[in-house]
């Protein structure tokens, strides 16, 4: 009875989003209060029907109620309790109602954030965000029914795939699709502004926080998912371009770029109609990203179950909203009065500079994913585009972007002054080259670019400080008052200079890869093998066997090469066996913020294959991108955009008795 | 019947809140002029200001700024607000259009998507409720997810397997039938018996072709007790498939020797050894005993008949050698006595027996 | 403000706007050309052993090599390299590879090696994938659904 309520609320949200499409936007047009209000209503409504219906799955998740078919494919009565819960998101059906949820969430915010958002724009942006839900709750229903049942019931599940029963999971993808679905919130926005034919910087005042929370998450999401795959798939590698990946990334170049525009447009009202259509684009490329995995076009390493069926559907979503955004954006836009002048040596300038790359690599991860599906359609030869492809472009572009952004944050508004920012960063400047040559002078081996990578990994960390002191620290100030100063910035301030501290700190994580070393070995107990500075001995192999999985537990000792003990890691090769599926788990030793991975192979003649590799710093670029997650998050609590935001004890008695 | 009272209670409880703005503003004395919520919106914002830069939360240049900002704006959503009462003639039609539309609406759509893809007649099943159900209400295939569920969480259960296994192979399922006789070897070590059962399992799962890997579970058998009739029977039709007629044939004609008189198995070396001899397809069988399986086979198909006649018919055309006319036959039985699983159970039985296997 | 800005500098908005659509076409002119650089040199064909044999690819050729991996095949050298032959259905293709192969490589499962072409008609692999799939299931197993009905026909999606 629980699952079937549960399928009618999610029919129910269906119908209450197509009401939500309607009424507000007509509300908004006729300037009538009540049918604006009807939009909130509406959008509450919905997020409680699908938040029923997404606990009643869970439920039935819990329970190992084997008559629904999601169930049965996807979990297993001996699962333990916590991968029985995070199984619910962990298949297409189940993600998709998890993303109808986000979307839910995120409506309901914006219907409660009533005293921070002028009417219209709300009931708009409300209305644009049930039309996606209606699309979204259709595609579900239709082609991804999470409700279906069987009959008669088998007595077990199919488990879930080995590879997903990982705590990575149950925080990976709910933090990409609030960051994706976040994304929707901007183009709500974006499409209501035009609709009403009216943006300015209190539309940006708006935008900015949403966009920052969906940003800060989804940087969270791709460095989560990127150390995940890093520690579970067992290659040691952390991005691989992969189409299912660049799905991911697109979003989040075009969503920087946004962040960084909105910027403008709230202090000196420029650049509206670029911020507008890369509020569209954002939010398009997070729709491309569905699609691209969920339809199978494109053969990635992790494509998931996929079905073309699923693909037409959400092409059609596709062509609707990005053609729709983009029909309204070329009817309405020239309606957009002009904003503020600036020198092109300028902040703005160097933001604008920022966008066009930002944009420009964005592109090009566009192109290297999709070529090869038009080269096939085109001329029906397979191709791939492989990493050399992206680490060029991609690297190219970066490089500019790097070298200017401690210069941008040096440069004033409106006109700038390029001397005086290179004054200021010749600390920063120095330091850099310190680093360079200090990395020269002491690492042995990688390649010369390397200590240049670091060099620019530590100009952007310390022009992030440089940010900060420049604005609290002056000749002649005593240090008390600086710091009251620096304390005294705002939110916004820090988050930024955070954010760019850990860009800096990702790039040193990044460089220091070159000095990895790989080693590639048969061993046997008692065998030794050198992996960096350290020495690996495979002392026993044993086998073990727990509820859902055996496996043979590879115990290495490592020792570094004056002798002493490093401790020990465990690496295995596990056998689901419901799936009789094989994994790899790597045995990682993490010593300050270096990491020792270990990878067994197949049993060989003469012992067992294994991989060993040594990772200097790679913490650092997990770290880097938790800062800059952080220094979103910190800039989105800021004052400023709070300002007008619902203060308890100002809640008119009227409404408080409502 | 309940679950569609909860249906309505939920309908009517989203209507309801969906309807609640258009009670509530209209109940507002006065009701709110439009343009209203534009004008509150900057001057909280102008408020707020004042109140975030006496409290030093924002520095004296940008709350200036912020406010003369807010403040045109102001000025601008003043001048553009309609003037007009809210209960006027228009806004009180334009809220029955809404009600009106999100009344039909609602249950419409909600209904209507509801029954082409819901199953209101399903109840909720969770493992632990089905678990607990008295073991003689059970299904045979309830009872084999019992045992399965146990060996899931056991197995190490060599006798759970062993005594899964025979119940596999009578419900067709060969292939598990012969993984779980892997498994109770792996377990309880190889016993002559387990090994030919094995590999019985493992042929029946092969439609009938003794495969590499059941031939060694055979021959390991044989090499611990030669006599088995079982084990030789498969050899010889092991030797038959690889091609050695004469081989097939003199180890058959020696296991039809050693036989006793009323071996139940004996029909079947028979049968095998009239098959080598190209005599088979019935050519050697008495026309009455031909006559009597017609009529009996034209009686079944009239249709009633019970699972002594079925079985009886199956063996009957398994034993004149006639293969595919017996498996026909096992096919339709099946098919008639589908509803008793204690008759399937003997079918799947004499199916092993004769080692047929069906067509899907 | 703005007006003081616009009268001390000469920079009007229609040279504005030039300086910056000047910028943003220089940045795009130059991403294309890079782009167009990087794809001739780091895009690789897939092709099967069936399309190999037709096309009469050169050896020494970087390609991806698409198939089954033929049962039987699979034999471990020692020293981690292993060799194997793909197959279409049509043609097969010896394949070598040092290193550790993806949990999902088995016999009679599709995979993908990225690799060069050797003169001798072989296949030297650098990486291989196996294709992986949340519902990857043995197909024994889903025969054995099927016929209990645990599993509706049409309901495996393809």
């Amino acid at each position: 009875m629980l699952i079937e309520a549960g399928h009618y609320a999610l029919v129910l949200a269906l119908a209450v989003c197509i009401v939500q499409t309607i009424v507000p936007v007509w509300g908004a047009r006729r300037d009538d209060a009540a049918l604006m209000e009807m939009g909130a209503a509406c959008a509450l409504a919905s997020f409680a029907c699908v938040a029923f219906s997404f606990v009643a799955l869970s439920h039935a998740y819990l329970v190992s109620d084997f008559s629904i078919r999601n169930v049965v494919e996807n979990s297993h009565s001996q699962k333990p309790l916590i991968y029985k819960l995070t199984g619910v998101w962990g298949n297409h059906e189940g993600s998709m109602l998890l993303w109808v949820l986000v979307l839910t969430v995120f409506a309901a915010l914006v219907a409660l954030s009533r005293r921070s958002l002028p009417a219209r724009l709300r009931a708009n942006a409300l209305g644009v965000q049930g039309a996606i839900a209606v699309a979204f709750l259709l595609f579900v229903l239709v082609t991804s029914n999470p409700f279906s049942r069987l009959s008669p019931a088998p007595f077990e599940g199919r488990d879930l795939n080995p590879i997903l029963q990982d705590p990575g999971l149950a925080i990976h993808p709910p933090l990409l699709y609030i960051g994706y679905v976040g994304l929707s919130i901007a183009f709500a926005f974006a499409l209501a502004a035009l609709i009403e034919g009216r943006i300015d910087a209190v539309w940006a005042r708006a935008v900015r926080p949403w966009t920052l929370a969906a940003w800060a998450f989804l940087t969270l999401g791709i460095s989560m998912g990127s150390y995940w795959a890093y520690y579970e798939l067992g290659w040691g590698g952390f991005w691989f371009w992969d189409p299912v990946e660049n799905a991911s990334l697109m979003p989040w170049l075009a969503a920087t770029a946004l962040l960084h525009s909105v910027v403008v447009m709230e202090r000196r009202e420029a650049l509206k109609v670029w911020t507008i259509f890369l509020a569209i684009l954002a939010f398009s490329l997070s729709l491309v990203g569905t699609f691209l995995v969920r339809s199978g076009v494109l053969t990635s390493v992790h494509a998931f179950a996929t079905d073309p069926g699923r693909g037409a559907f959400i092409l059609g979503i596709l062509t609707v909203f990005i053609g729709g955004g983009l029909a309204l954006f070329a009817w309405r836009a020239p309606l957009l009065r002009q904003g503020g002048l600036f020198a092109p040596i300028s902040r703005e300038g160097a933001l604008v500079v920022n966008n066009l790359l930002f944009s420009t690599a964005c592109g090009t991860v566009l192109i290297g994913t999709l070529y090869p599906l038009a080269l096939e359609a085109a001329i029906g030869a397979k191709i791939s585009v492989g990493p050399p492809f992206f680490n060029l472009t991609v690297g190219a572009i970066a490089l500019p972007l790097l070298l200017l952004l401690p210069f941008g944050q040096q440069l004033a508004w409106k006109r700038g002054d390029a001397l005086g920012a290179a004054q200021r960063l010749m600390a920063a400047f120095a330091l850099a080259i310190v680093a360079v040559l200090a990395t020269f002078a002491f690492a042995r081996g990688g390649p010369v670019l390397a200590p240049i990578g670091v060099g620019i990994g530590a100009f952007v960390a310390i022009g992030a400080v440089v940010e900060i002191s420049g604005r609290a620290f002056g000749r002649g100030v005593p240090l008390r008052v600086a710091l009251s100063r620096a304390l005294g910035l705002p939110r916004s301030a820090w988050g930024t200079a955070a954010a760019h501290f850990g860009v800096g700190v990702t790039v040193l994580g990044l460089a220091a890869a070159a000095w990895g070393t790989e080693t590639l070995v048969v061993m046997k107990p008692g065998d030794r093998a050198s992996v960096g500075p350290y020495v690996a001995t495979l002392e026993r192999v044993v086998p073990r066997s727990l509820a859902n999985y055996r496996e043979d537990v590879g115990v290495f000792a490592l020792t570094r090469a004056d002798g002493t003990s490093a401790g020990t890691l465990d690496a295995s090769k596990r056998l689901y066996l419901t799936r009789n599926m094989p994994t790899t788990e790597a045995g990682i030793r993490t010593v300050g913020l270096s990491q020792i991975y270990v990878s067994l192979g197949e049993a060989e003649p003469g012992g067992i294959g294994v991989r060993l590799y040594y990772k200097p710093f790679v913490l650092l670029i997990w770290i880097g991108s938790l800062f800059m997650a952080a220094g979103g998050f910190w800039a989105m609590t800021d004052r400023r955009f709070r300002v007008g935001a619902p203060v308890r004890a100002a809640v008119p008695q009227r409404e408080a008795r409502a | 019947m309940t679950i569609w009272i909860v249906f309505a209670l939920m309908t009517g409880a989203v209507a309801l809140a969906v309807l609640w703005p258009l009670a509530r503003v209209r109940a507002a004395p006065g009701g709110s002029a439009p343009g209203d919520e534009d004008l509150g919106f900057y001057r909280s914002q102008i408020d707020d200001i004042a109140r975030e830069a006496a409290r030093g939360l924002i520095g004296p240049a940008e709350a200036e700024s912020a406010r003369t900002e807010a403040a045109r704006r102001l000025i601008r959503a003043r001048a553009a607000a309609p003037a007009g009462p809210d209960g006027s003639e228009p806004a009180l039609r334009r809220r029955r259009a809404a009600s009106a539309f999100a009344i039909s609406m609602i249950p419409l759509v909600s209904l209507g998507l509801y029954g082409a893809f819901g199953s209101p007649h399903l109840p909720a099943q969770p493992l632990e409720a089905r678990l607990t159900v008295d073991p003689t209400q059970l299904s045979l295939a309830d009872a084999v997810g019992r045992i399965e569920a146990h060996l899931a969480r056991n197995p190490d259960d060599g006798r759970g397997w062993e005594l899964l296994a025979p119940v596999y192979l009578r419900l067709g399922r060969a292939q598990d039938a012969a993984s779980a006789y892997g498994r109770a070897l792996s377990l309880l070590g190889p016993t002559p018996e387990r090994l030919v059962d094995q590999a019985e399992a493992l042929v029946l799962a092969g439609d009938g072709v003794v495969s590499a890997e059941a031939r060694k579970a055979i021959d390991t058998a044989l090499a611990q007790a030669p006599d088995m009739a079982k084990a030789r029977y498969y050899r010889a039709l092991a030797m038959e498939q690889d091609g050695d007629r004469e081989g097939a044939r003199a180890a058959f004609a020696a296991l039809a020797r050693s036989a006793a008189a009323d071996a139940p198995w004996l029909p079947m070396v028979r049968a095998r050894l009239a098959a080598l001899d190209g005599t088979a397809t019935g050519s050697t069988a008495d026309p009455a005993i031909r006559a009597m399986v017609e009529s009996l086979a034209a009686r079944l198909a009239a249709g009633g008949g019970d699972a002594e006649s079925w079985a009886r018919l199956v063996r009957s055309y398994a034993v004149l050698g006639e293969r595919e006319k017996a498996a026909e036959a096992l096919a339709s039985a099946r098919r008639e006595l589908a509803a008793d699983p204690a008759a399937l159970a003997r079918l799947g039985t004499l199916a092993t027996e004769f080692a047929l296997t069906e067509r899907r | 403000m703005s007006q003081t800005i616009a009268t001390r500098r000469p920079m009007t908005r229609k040279s504005r706007r030039l300086v910056m659509i000047g910028t943003a076409l220089a940045v795009l002119a130059v991403a294309l050309g890079l782009v167009l650089f990087a794809l001739r040199d780091s895009i690789v064909f897939f092709y099967g052993p069936t399309a190999i044999a037709e096309k009469g690819i050169a050896p020494g050729t970087r390609l991806r090599l698409g198939g089954l991996v033929q049962p039987g095949t699979v034999v471990r050298e020692g020293d981690q390299t292993v060799r194997f032959s793909v197959g279409d259905g049509n043609r097969t293709m010896t394949v070598a590879y040092r290193g550790l192969l993806p949990d999902l490589f088995r016999e009679g499962q599709g995979v993908v090696a990225e690799g060069v072409l050797q003169p001798d008609g072989s296949f030297r692999a650098d990486s291989v994938l196996a294709k992986h799939d949340e519902n990857y299931m043995p197909r024994e197993v889903a025969d054995e659904l099927k016929k209990q009905g645990h599993w509706q026909d049409g309901a495996k999606p393809k």
